[in-house]
């Protein structure tokens, strides 16, 4: 079809010269408002909402306290998701990119986080009527990243055949780690008496709002992913799209979920940019159908259209009004 | 009173706006007979969606984000809030693939199909937000999984899903408040333009050149006196 | 607080199809669409009939 007819056939459904009938659009919207209104109050009653309690570090490091203690030692090493994620929270990589566009890195750190400073050091170092903790700070921070790093590599072996005991302490078996036992030991106790939740909260000024840190701090351990899993929330679980317990999720993120399931996304390092890239295209896309050839066609091609309009056609043949 | 004294704007906003829209458009008692399907209440059943979901936001907010974990008053508007988003998803993508099969950009409506494309794209982070927004254990993990694609699409740096008071920022007002722009200018261009005319059967086969193959002139627009529209209008037939 | 008729908090079962794997309360939502969206099409809407019969 020449883009002439075309458009000539585009505008000549512009205006509708056919017949009318009476219709009061105030009161459909009315009556569809109560409607839905109605449809909203009984599946409240029926279901009501989910509302599953937030996990805090309290309760992880009392549950868990190997979990605990082992993400807390990553984190003073910089080994952990968070110490080695990159833009925006430090350079310690590079972040997702596609081919040389590196988003990420431009963007650059807005939201500087230090783990071992900021997860560790930091709230150790508040805990001040602890003489021989701070001492073993001291010691830490005066050794060479070498021995730091030999410190805490051979503790996170030894964390890994580690258990908890009765009163919520660790049992480790003996060896080289320097003073960090006894500052993941100050820490785990911290953490216990729900001091650490606060103290990563109000590290910048007294009213808070962010809780990047003890969300992150959380994230790199295990807590959250063993309730997820549960839940069926995990990303392979198709996720994004669940809801805690039986209730209906965002089902409109279908398309955004599935293409975490197939390869190459499923298997690739920087997943979350292609999959951002491919949904940004076809937004785009979904945006400019009218214009997109093919698409725009389908409708006529596929002549549900006829369904639709079934009483038109039949009560007024060969009249189109237009 | 502006032939030619300088142009006041106010008058030619007035004079632009009722053109565009003048009182009968805006709120019409009349519709074009073709109007007969089931599938034309999908607009309005997730325009009144919208409604409730602002309604009973607006009650969990006076209260202040915390209310509703402590309280079974509170407990039943966030049901609400909740349910009345998966009416709105629900009634609005059924009204979009409606729309997708009647070609309903046809005629100059591009527009309006666009706006409506752009409000559900944007209703899908307004309810993010909102789902960060609950601090509870689902904003827990549903932030920190999410900032992965904020990060690496670089939004991260400034749309940060696990800062709290950003997150209830944009979802109490900034996003729903583009929400309600977008919903409310694709609302006046369905009102501007009229529903979208339906098909003509005896149209275009796909041959080149060809156009309009109904028994008549061919030319679009015109009628032919065999095909004068049968008049439609039945005093005794009321839709609602 | 009043409980829900149906109590919803525990967790999903799923629906496993190839790789595809969905929870059940999705699921429910995706098909009453569908069937919504087919009857919205083919339900007929009141009026015509009075009209044919009228003329």
């Amino acid at each position: 079809m020449s883009r002439e007819s075309r458009r000539r056939e585009d505008e000549s459904y512009r205006e509708w010269t056919g017949g009318y009938r009476p219709y009061d659009i105030l009161r459909e919207a009315t009556i569809a408002l109560g409607v839905v209104l109605a449809l909203a109050v009984v599946l409240t009653i029926l279901f009501s909402s989910p509302d599953d309690p937030p996990s805090t570090i309290k309760q992880w490091s009392r549950t868990d306290p190997v979990d605990f203690v082992t993400t807390a030692t990553t984190e003073l090493d910089g080994s952990s998701t968070t110490g080695s994620y990159g833009p925006p929270y430090n350079h310690n990589s590079d972040g997702q990119h596609i081919a040389f566009i590196h988003l990420a890195k431009w963007l650059g750190v807005s939201h500087p986080i230090n783990t071992a400073q900021d997860f560790v050091l930091a709230p150790l170092r508040s805990l001040t009527s602890q003489p021989a903790l701070q001492t073993a700070i001291s010691t830490y921070q005066a050794a060479p990243a070498k021995t730091q790093a030999g410190w805490t590599t051979a503790y996170e072996t030894a964390l890994a055949k580690a258990s908890a005991t009765p009163s919520g302490s660790l049992s480790v078996r003996p060896g080289s780690y320097g003073p960090v036992p006894t500052m993941m030991g100050s820490l785990l106790t911290f953490a216990q008496s729900g001091g650490l939740d606060g103290a990563l909260l109000t590290s910048k000024q007294f009213y808070q709002t962010d809780y990047t840190k003890p969300l992150l701090f959380m994230a790199d351990g295990g807590v959250l992913t063993n309730r997820a899993t549960a839940d069926h929330l995990l990303g392979e679980q198709w996720g994004m799209m669940n809801e805690t317990g039986s209730f209906p999720g965002q089902v409109w993120l279908w398309l955004y979920t599935f293409w975490y399931q197939i390869k190459p996304f499923s298997t690739s390092a920087n997943a979350d940019i292609l999959v951002m890239a491919v949904m940004g295209v076809l937004s785009l896309a979904f945006i400019l159908i009218p214009f997109l050839p093919g698409v725009r066609d389908l409708p006529r091609r596929i002549p549900i259209y006829k369904l639709i309009w079934r009483e038109h056609y039949r009560s007024a043949p060969g009249t189109d009004g237009l | 009173m502006s032939s030619t004294a300088k142009r006041s704007w106010t008058a030619a906003a007035r004079e632009r706006a009722v053109g565009a829209l003048p009182p009968d458009k805006l709120l019409p008692d009349s519709q074009p007979a073709y109007m007969a399907s089931w599938i034309y209440i999908f607009g309005v059943l997730s325009l009144v969606s919208l409604v409730v979901i602002i309604a009973s936001g607006s009650i969990l907010s006076l209260k202040g984000p915390g209310w509703w974990h402590f309280t079974g008053i509170g407990h039943f508007f966030n049901s609400i809030h909740m349910w009345s988003v998966e009416l709105f998803f629900f009634f609005m993508v059924i009204h979009l693939w409606g729309k997708y099969w009647m070609a309903a950009w046809r005629g100059g409506r591009g527009r309006v199909w666009m706006t409506g494309a752009v409000a559900f794209v944007i209703a899908v982070p307004c309810a993010l937000t909102g789902y960060v927004s609950q601090q509870n254990f689902d904003s827990q993990w549903i932030s920190t999984q999410a900032k992965d694609a904020m990060n690496a699409a670089g939004i991260g740096s400034f749309f940060n899903l696990t800062n709290f008071g950003q997150m209830y920022s944009y979802h109490v007002f900034l996003l729903p408040l583009a929400v309600v722009a977008i919903a409310a200018a694709h609302i006046l261009l369905v009102r501007k333009h009229g529903i979208v005319p339906p098909f003509r059967l005896a149209d275009r086969t796909g041959a080149p050149g060809s156009h309009a193959e109904a028994p008549s002139s061919g030319v679009p627009g015109e009628r032919s006196p065999a095909r004068e529209p049968k008049p439609d209008l039945d005093p005794s037939d009321h839709a609602s | 607080m009043i409980a829900a008729v149906f109590n919803l908090n525990h967790p999903a079962n799923t629906v496993h199809w190839h790789f595809f794997v969905m929870s059940v309360s999705n699921v429910i939502v995706i098909v009453i669409m569908l069937i919504v969206f087919v009857l919205a099409i083919l339900v007929p809407f009141p009026g015509h009939g009075r009209r044919e019969r009228a003329k």
